[in-house]
C-alpha cells in the first residue's frame, strides 16, 4: 500500500507527481528490491550502530509538559552522525502552522518531512472545515502516515503540541505507530536525564517563569551528561493565542551560571 | 535496476552492493552579500584515482550551486534532477526559481528516495531572493538546515572545525562575534582549508574549483593541488 | 618478584611476543569490539641491480586509515652495512622485524668476522616471518653486496622469498612495475639505475593513494653506500595564504592557580662530600 494513492485523492497538489513529475508513488523505491525495509535497514544507519556508509543525522533531548498557564516545549540543538557532530544548530521545533508544533528526535529527515507533509494536511482540513484541526486529530493524521511505513526503517519520535477547542493537547506520536495523550513527556537519547529534572520538579500549578525555567534545567542536565545533546536551548510557550517563541540559549554559557549558583 | 541484474550481482558477489565513497571534499561559505564554494576534483575508489579532474559542483541556475560528495554517480544523478526541476519551474512560472526554494525542494527529492538513498552529502549555496549568501546543507535523506558554512566529504573532519573556528570564530575569546568576513577572506580561507586538507587525507587533492558568487554573477577559478 | 609469580601472570613466555590477550581480544571481536589500528605503510618500494650494485627506493609516506600520519617516513631500513631493507606493511612490524634480523647479524659478523651475506639476512627474516604465519605483517625488499656481488630479493609476509633482477612491493607496486618492465635492462649505468628508481617511486607516489610524498633511495654498492634520503622532492607544501596568529587572550580562562617557587638560599645547600 502507498501514500501515492492518498495524496491524488486530496485536494489539489499532489507533491509528488504534480511538482516533481516523477512517479506516482511519492517513493521511488520499487527498484531497490522486493523488501525496501531489508535494504534499508541493512545499508542506512539511523541509530549510530553500524558501519553503513549512510549514517543519518540523530540524538536528542526533547520535552513537553503542560501547565496551568499553558505547554512549554524546550530542545536541544545537536545532530549526530557516526562520532561526529554534525551540527549543533539544529531547529528541533517544527512550526507546523500557528496553534501547531512539533518536536524532532530520531531520523531528522524523517521528522520534518512528516511533520511538512502533516503541516500540509493541517490547512487542507482548514480550508475543508473551516475550522482548526484539533491536536488529537493532527496527531492521529501524523501516526497513520508513519505507521503505514513501519517496518521499513523510518524513525521518528515526536511530541505534538497545540492549543484547541479543548485546550492545550499534548500528544506522543513515534514512527512504531505509538500515540499517547500525556501531560509531560521527554524524548530522545537524553530523556532519562531531563526526566529526573522535570519529575523531581514538575507541578501542574507552575507559574510560567518556574515552569520555563524547570524546561531549561532539564534540557541543560541532559545535554551535560548525554554526549549525543548538546548546543543551544530551543523553548516555545503554548497559549490560547497559539504558541510564542521564547529564545535559544547557549548550553556552555548555562554552564557557568548554574556552577555560580551551586557555589 | 531490474530483478534480474541484482539477483545477477547476488550470486556474482555474495550480496549485492550498490554504494561506492568516491572520495573528494566539497565546501561553500556564505559571506553578506556573497558565497564562496569550492570542491576538489580527485574522484578515487580504494587505493586508485579513477579521474584527476572530475567536477563536483553543478551549476543550477545563475545564482545557485551544487556541491556534493560520496558516491559520485548519485551525485550526478541528483544535481541533473534538480537541474531538470529548476527548468520546469522556470518554464512553468517564467522566472528563475530562488535559492530557498531550490533548497526545499532538494529536501523533497532527497526523501522521496528515503528507502533506496543517494549516498550524496550535498551543499546547495549561492545567493538567496534578498541577494544575500546562503548555503544549505543535507544528510543523505533529505535533512536540511541553513548554516553559514559547510564542509563534507573525506575532509571534513580536517576542514569543518578548521572553519568552525575562522569563520564561526568559535572557541575564541575577546574577539568581534559580529565581524563580517570579506569575500577575499573567505577566498583564502578556502584555498587553505584544501592545500592543509591535501596534506593529510589521501582522498582530497589533484585541482580545486573555487566558485565565487555575487551580485556580478558566477566567477570559476580552478588551481592545482598535489597529485600524491 | 617471584619468577613462578611472574610465569603465572604472563605465562610461559619470557622474551618475544606475549599472546597473554589473543584469546580475550578474538572474543572481544567476536562480540563487535574494535581493534586499534596499527600505523600501515600503503607503500611503493622498489629495488634493481645493475652494473656495479643494487638500488633500492621506496616512497615516505605512512597511514593511518585514510589519514596521512606521517609525511616524511624512512622506509629504506639499514641491515648490516653492506645490507639495507625496504619495508611495506605494519609500520612496527617492519621496523622491528629488520631489526631483530640487523642485530642477530651484527652478532654474527662478530663470531665469524665475516661480512653476512644477503642470503643469510634473507634466511633470517623468511624464517622469522613463516614462524608467526603471516600475523607480523611485513613485505620486504631486500639488497646488498657481499663476497658473491650484487643480490636482490623480494620476502612475502608469510615467509616467501624471489630473487630477481628487479622488484617492486607494497600497495604502489603495481605502478612502480610498469615502469620497470618498460625500462628495465641489465647492466644500466648508476645514473640510469637511480633515475629508474625514481620514477618508479614517483608513478606509486601519484598514481597509488597509499604512497606519496618524496623519494628516497639508497645505492649499495661494493666498498660503498650511498644512502639518498629525499633523493626527489616532487610534493611540496605551498604556503599558506593567510596567517593563523591568535591573539594574546584569545583563549578562555576558567580559573587561574598562582604558585610561587620556594628561593632556595646559598646556605641552604647541600654539602657535597
Amino acid at each position: 500500500m502507498s501514500f501515492g494513492k492518498v495524496f491524488k485523492s486530496s485536494v489539489g497538489v499532489k507533491p509528488s507527481s504534480h511538482l516533481y513529475g516523477l512517479d506516482d508513488d511519492i517513493f521511488d523505491d520499487r527498484s531497490v528490491s522486493e523488501q525496501p525495509a531489508e535494504f534499508s535497514n541493512s545499508h542506512i544507519d539511523v541509530k549510530s550502530q553500524k558501519d553503513s556508509l549512510i549514517k543519518l543525522a540523530h540524538g536528542t533531548t526533547t520535552l513537553a509538559f503542560k501547565f496551568k498557564n499553558g505547554i512549554i516545549v524546550a530542545t536541544d540543538s545537536r545532530a549526530t552522525s557516526g562520532n561526529i557532530i554534525a551540527s549543533q544548530t539544529v531547529k528541533k521545533v517544527i512550526e507546523i502552522n500557528p496553534y501547531l508544533l512539533g518536536t524532532m528526535a530520531g531520523g531528522a529527515a524523517d521528522c520534518s518531512y512528516w511533520e511538512r507533509e502533516l503541516g500540509r494536511r493541517c490547512r487542507l482540513y482548514e480550508l475543508a472545515n473551516k475550522e482548526r484541526i484539533s491536536v488529537a486529530a493532527a496527531s492521529k493524521l501524523l501516526s497513520n502516515m508513519v505507521y503505514s511505513y513501519k517496518g521499513m526503517g523510518l524513525s521518528m519520535g515526536t511530541m505534538i503540541c497545540g492549543w484547541d477547542k479543548k485546550g492545550p493537547g499534548l500528544f506522543y506520536v513515534d514512527s512504531e505507530g505509538q500515540r499517547l495523550r500525556g501531560d509531560l513527556f521527554s524524548v530522545g537519547s537524553g530523556s532519562t536525564f531531563a526526566y529526573g529534572i522535570l519529575d523531581t520538579g514538575y507541578k501542574y500549578d507552575l507559574e510560567t517563569a518556574d515552569a520555563i525555567e524547570l524546561a531549561r534545567r532539564a534540557i541543560y542536565h541532559a545535554t551535560h551528561r548525554d554526549a549525543y545533546s548538546g548546543g543551544y536551548i530551543r523553548m516555545y510557550h503554548i497559549k490560547e493565542e497559539g504558541w510564542e517563541f521564547i529564545g535559544l540559549e547557549d548550553v556552555g554559557e548555562l554552564y557557568y551560571k548554574y556552577a555560580e549558583e551551586s557555589k | 535496476m531490474s530483478t534480474e541484474i541484482q539477483n545477477a550481482a547476488k550470486s556474482h558477489a555474495g550480496r549485492w552492493e550498490p554504494y561506492v565513497d568516491n572520495g573528494g571534499t566539497s565546501l561553500a561559505i556564505a559571506g553578506p552579500d556573497f558565497c564562496i564554494i569550492a570542491s576538489d576534483t580527485r574522484q578515487s575508489e580504494g587505493y586508485s584515482i579513477n579521474t584527476r579532474y572530475d567536477s563536483k559542483v553543478h551549476q543550477i541556475t545563475d545564482k545557485v550551486l551544487f556541491a556534493t560528495s560520496g558516491y559520485s554517480a548519485d551525485g550526478k544523478k541528483l544535481a541533473e534532477n534538480i537541474k531538470i526541476q529548476a527548468e520546469k519551474y522556470l518554464d512553468k512560472n517564467d522566472k528563475i526559481i530562488q535559492a530557498p526554494s531550490i533548497a526545499q525542494m532538494t529536501s523533497i527529492i532527497m526523501y522521496q528516495k528515503r528507502f533506496f538513498p543517494y549516498y550524496v552529502f550535498p551543499i546547495l549555496a549561492g545567493l538567496d531572493g534578498e541577494g544575500k549568501g546562503c548555503v544549505f546543507s543535507y544528510d543523505p535523506v533529505g535533512n536540511m538546515e541553513r548554516v553559514g558554512f559547510q564542509v563534507y566529504g573525506s575532509a571534513s573532519a580536517l576542514i569543518q572545525p578548521f572553519l568552525d573556528n575562522q569563520v564561526g570564530l568559535k572557541h575564541q575569546e575577546n574577539v568581534d562575534k559580529n565581524r563580517t568576513l570579506s569575500k577575499q577572506e573567505a577566498f583564502d580561507l578556502a584555498i587553505d582549508s584544501f592545500t592543509s586538507a591535501t596534506e593529510r587525507d589521501i582522498y582530497t587533492g589533484d585541482y580545486l574549483e573555487i566558485y565565487t558568487v555575487d551580485s556580478t554573477g558566477i566567477h570559476k577559478e580552478v588551481r592545482t593541488l598535489k597529485f600524491d | 618478584m617471584d619468577k613462578n609469580i611472574l610465569k603465572e601472570i604472563v605465562g610461559e613466555h619470557e622474551g618475544g611476543f606475549s599472546f597473554a590477550n589473543a584469546k580475550r581480544n578474538e572474543y572481544l571481536t567476536q562480540n563487535g569490539g574494535v581493534m586499534p589500528n596499527a600505523t600501515k605503510t600503503g607503500t611503493t618500494i622498489v629495488g634493481l641491480i645493475y652494473k656495479d650494485g643494487v638500488v633500492l627506493g621506496a616512497d615516505t609516506r605512512a597511514t593511518a586509515g585514510t589519514i596521512v600520519a606521517d609525511k616524511n617516513c624512512a622506509k629504506i631500513h639499514y641491515i648490516t652495512p653492506n645490507i639495507y631493507c625496504c619495508g611495506a606493511g605494519t609500520a612496527a612490524d617492519t621496523e622491528f622485524t629488520t631489526n631483530i634480523v640487523s642485530s642477530q647479524l651484527a652478532l654474527h659478523s662478530m663470531n665469524s668476522g665475516r661480512q653476512a651475506h644477503v642470503s643469510t639476512a634473507m634466511t633470517l627474516l623468511k624464517q622469522y616471518l613463516f614462524r608467526y604465519q603471516g600475523h607480523v605483517s611485513a613485505a620486504l625488499v631486500l639488497g646488498g653486496v657481499d663476497i658473491n656481488g650484487p643480490h636482490l630479493y623480494t620476502v612475502y609476509p608469510h615467509g616467501s622469498t624471489d630473487k630477481l633482477p628487479f622488484v617492486t612491493m607494497g600497495s604502489g607496486s603495481l605502478a612502480a612495475m610498469a615502469i620497470f618492465e618498460s625500462r628495465f635492462k641489465p647492466n644500466m649505468e648508476r645514473d640510469e639505475a637511480v633515475e629508474l628508481v625514481k620514477d618508479a617511486i614517483e608513478s606509486g607516489i601519484f598514481n597509488d593513494l597509499g604512497s606519496g610524498s618524496n623519494v628516497d633511495v639508497c645505492v649499495i654498492t661494493k666498498d660503498k653506500v650511498d644512502y639518498l634520503r629525499n633523493y626527489a622532492k616532487p610534493n611540496e607544501r605551498v604556503p599558506k595564504l593567510k596567517s593563523y596568529k591568535f591573539a594574546r587572550g584569545t583563549t578562555a580562562i576558567i580559573s587561574e592557580t598562582v604558585r610561587k617557587f620556594n628561593s632556595v638560599k646559598d646556605e641552604d645547600a647541600m654539602e657535597v662530600v
